[in-house]
């Protein structure tokens, strides 16, 4: 590719790719809601799914006789 | 990855109980080989290590294929299946020999004694583990496979 050639490229580029215009920026941060997102994903399981867990060890400790049983269904 | 989608399903959903088989195994070898207790535990392992995996890989199937119409939870779908073993489990066990019917109560293993005041609470406790074991779990590995 001779100079002629790059600059020909250089044209050709500029007439087909828009003017980058300075205010079409975001009016705010993205950041913060990326890193919303992402912990959106590791959420904590909530209250209910750690209540029945709970119930689940506490119903176990109670009665250590069901725990058998348990493990034959499972 | 969009092949076979109903094989990994069969496979996430046996990944937990055959996770247990070891544990079933040791406790047999502890038991019956080397504390001798008279206990008949070899039969008792027919249901949980011949029966159990392969329900939850075919359970899990069954999600898989009725989720586009059902929209049920993973979790939800799970807990609805102790409603299917239970009656399956304790047939299996009265055929065995290894569940016997009290006046006041079951008696599991020729020892272990679960009077019938507790057994529904035994059942919504199997409901809830079961809805957490599937939600988390089983729910977890089929995202990892794909098919959630």
């Amino acid at each position: 590719m001779n100079a002629n050639d790059e600059l020909r490229t250089k044209k050709l580029l500029q007439q087909s790719l828009p003017p980058v215009d300075r205010d079409s920026e975001p009016a705010r941060d993205l950041w913060p809601a990326v890193l919303r997102r992402l912990d959106a994903r590791t959420a904590a399981p909530p209250w209910f799914d750690w209540a029945l867990g709970a119930g689940l060890v506490a119903f176990a400790a109670f009665f250590p006789a069901s725990i058998p049983v348990f493990l034959y269904y499972l | 990855m969009n092949s076979h989608p109903y094989l990994r399903a069969f496979l996430a959903g046996i990944f937990v109980p055959t996770l247990i088989l070891p544990v079933f195994l040791t406790v047999f070898i502890v038991v019956r080989l080397w504390l001798q207790v008279p206990v008949p535990i070899e039969r008792g392992l027919v249901f949980p290590m011949a029966l159990v995996p392969a329900l939850w890989g075919l359970w899990n199937m069954l999600w898989l294929a009725s989720h586009p119409g059902t929209h049920l939870s993973i979790g939800a779908h799970g807990a609805v299946l102790p409603l299917l073993l239970m009656p399956a489990g304790t047939l299996t066990a009265s055929c065995l020999g290894i569940l016997a019917l009290g006046s006041r109560g079951v008696t599991w293993f020729q020892g272990v004694y679960v009077p019938y005041a507790l057994i529904a609470p035994c059942f919504l406790a199997a409901l809830a583990g079961y809805y957490l074991v599937w939600k988390y779990i089983v729910g977890f590995l089929n995202r990892v496979l794909g098919i959630a």
